[in-house]
């Protein structure tokens, strides 16, 4: 047990510089815009105006002091306000809070979907490999992982909300009916990794001594599979749940702003089309955050599960 | 009378004559068999054949609007694909935004593998203080979804198609670099590599005429499903409007302008959208099934 606590403390410490690249390439982009100011001016700022309001923002001082100054508002959980007409001078944190329940959410049940999805479809296909309804299956990851999510998501709404009438297509306003086809879209691509992963690992161990072993004893094939085999082939795919977050939250952005989804990838959409930059800093370090957290469940649920990882 | 070469003899030639030659016909020849390789590659060769000859063939204007009557459905006479709301010929929007999906792709993948390339094989060749450095760097790239980072980077340009390509190319080299470096550490431990050293060749020569050639065949694979997902990636930032801006034809714009006409004209969106699919696909196919054909061991290396 200590060692896993040791190793959990190790990664958590290794996930600081990714965290502080982060809020690096976040804070670079104010610099990539040019004149920052010319944002955040009146309409008709004199020379001298603009000079002032760079005083005012620390924009005249060096690019290290900078950096800094954004470094400590942002430890004191402060990402600056709002630039755009709507929300002018809103603190950013504000406006990202309540966005954030949403796509924890939406994100939440794009992933139970996906599993519940990938699983049992890995099983059946390791389960007949090289027969016909294992390569249906591979044949459907194929296409299911080349789908660009955008181009899936017009296909399911026209399906099961404008052709067939099951589901609604009200965003995050409506009830569970409107929830399912953008967590749908989320996951599809996600469930054909699963289904992949889940195959190999299913075909691994069923080629292994004791489950030859538990046929020889006579056991029915079924209990064999459910109780034995998949136990052990699961274990593999379910830790490293956490890597998936990156796939979530990258599919997010563009599924949220087509179902328009209240959460933080359609803010990150709408921020960067109106050029609301506090905003979009905001919304990537959060998102980032999303991916770094994923990751560091993934290591420490693998540490869990294979005591050797521990070591290195 | 000399006979003529076969293709065969050629490739037996080529076997022969050692680096990249040697390399090509070994990828050829391991892959002629495989079905996937086969379907990819056909659906990739003509797909670029269109976007190269798509100024010679007989297409109406992709940008102009109003030469047509709006909303036209397909027909096999007249457009094939239909109109578009603003009267432009889709089969022509659609071929166009081949180039455009084609170039973008393809240039960022190549500007990303020189990034990744130079630097996984500076990390993994000199190791030490250098490889500590460049290795971190590499990990925390590979730690951000490439299509974020593309996001970030393209809105912080602002939405044209060359920051797009440079969007692209500076989210997605950390692939490029980790498998690069992972190649070098072993390859440089390999006998002809300390032998050249002992000739006295100098670490540039070493690395780029010793080390490089025999770390590229799963730079190829890994090329392969780049250029996959980096049409993704374009055609997703060009959906959000954050990517190639109109008039220029692109696909992921013209799904999204599609969208409100949905159900009285399906084809504005359907069509490029299938032909995005096709090419993600076409890719992809080539990419994993090389793979399985040139290193078994990488099977499901890929997340």
């Amino acid at each position: 047990m200590a060692d896993l606590i040791s190793y959990v403390i190790r990664k958590i410490i290794l996930a600081i510089p990714v965290i502080i690249l982060a809020t690096f390439i976040v804070f670079l982009m104010m610099y990539l815009t040019g004149d920052p100011i010319q944002a955040i001016k009146p309409p008709h700022a004199s020379a001298d105006d603009l000079q002032k309001l760079r005083e005012k923002y620390g924009f005249d001082q060096p690019f290290p002091v900078q950096y800094g100054k954004f470094l400590w508002n942002l430890v004191n959980g402060d990402l600056g306000n709002s630039i755009a007409v709507g929300s002018m001078n809103v603190p950013v944190v504000n406006l990202l809070k309540p966005k954030l329940v949403n796509t924890l959410e939406l994100m939440l049940i794009g992933l139970t979907i996906s599993y519940s999805l990938g699983i049992p479809l890995g099983i059946y296909s390791a389960l007949r490999q090289n027969r016909i309804g294992d390569r249906g299956v591979m044949v459907f990851t194929l296409i299911a992982y080349a789908m660009p999510s955008f181009w899936l998501g017009i296909l399911l709404a026209l399906l099961f909300a404008v052709y067939l009438g099951w589901l609604d297509l009200q965003g995050s306003i409506g009830g569970w009916r409107s929830i399912i086809l953008p967590a749908m879209t989320l996951g599809f691509g996600n469930a054909a990794l699963t289904t992949r992963m889940m195959r190999s690992s299913m075909l691994e161990v069923i080629r292994q001594d004791y489950i030859t072993q538990l046929r020889s004893r006579g056991l029915p094939e079924r209990e064999i599979i459910f109780k034995h085999a998949v136990k052990n082939a699961i274990l593999p795919v379910i830790t490293v749940i956490g890597l998936d977050i990156g796939w979530f939250v990258a599919g997010a952005v563009v599924v949220e702003t087509m179902f328009s989804w209240n959460g933080i990838g359609r803010l990150l959409t709408d921020s960067i089309l109106t050029a609301n930059f506090p905003v979009v800093q905001g919304c990537i370090l959060i998102l980032a955050i999303f991916v770094v957290l994923g990751n560091l469940m993934a290591d420490i649920l693998y540490a869990y599960v294979d005591p050797r990882v521990r070591l290195g | 009378m000399r006979p003529r070469k076969t293709l065969n003899d050629r490739l037996m030639a080529w076997k022969m004559s050692g680096g990249f030659k040697q390399i090509a016909a070994d990828v050829f020849e391991r892959s002629k068999r495989n079905r996937m390789v086969g379907l990819g590659f056909t659906i990739i060769i003509i797909m670029i054949a269109l976007a190269l000859l798509a100024p010679f063939l007989p297409l109406a204007t992709p940008t102009h609007p109003l030469d047509y009557d709006p909303l036209l459905k397909p027909s096999l006479k007249h457009h094939w694909f239909g109109t578009d709301e603003n009267g432009i010929d889709v089969f022509s929007r659609v071929i166009f935004g081949a180039r455009v999906s084609l170039t973008v792709a393809s240039v960022a993948i190549v500007l990303s593998m020189l990034i990744g390339v130079v630097l996984g094989l500076t990390a993994g060749y000199f190791g030490g203080w250098v490889d500590y450095l460049i290795a971190g760097t590499i990990d925390l790239f590979w730690t951000f979804p490439a299509f974020l980072l593309a996001l970030a980077f393209a809105a912080a340009l602002g939405p044209s198609l060359e920051n797009v390509i440079l969007a692209i190319s500076i989210s997605y080299w950390a692939g490029f670099a980790r498998l690069m470096r992972g190649q070098v550490l072993t390859v440089r431990e390999r006998l002809f590599v300390e032998a050249s050293r002992a000739l006295g060749a100098n670490h540039r020569r070493i690395m780029f005429t010793h080390v490089l050639p025999n770390c590229l065949a799963p730079l190829i694979v890994w090329a392969s499903v780049g250029v996959a997902d980096a049409i993704t990636i374009e055609s997703s930032l060009s959906f959000l409007g954050a990517g190639t801006q109109p008039p220029t034809p692109s696909w992921g714009y013209m799904l999204k302008s599609g969208m409100p006409f949905l159900e009285e004209a399906w084809w504005i969106s359907t069509f490029p959208g299938v032909v995005l699919l096709i090419t993600i696909l076409g890719f992809n196919l080539l990419g994993d099934g090389m793979r399985d054909v040139l290193d078994p061991r990488m099977k499901g290396m890929r997340r």
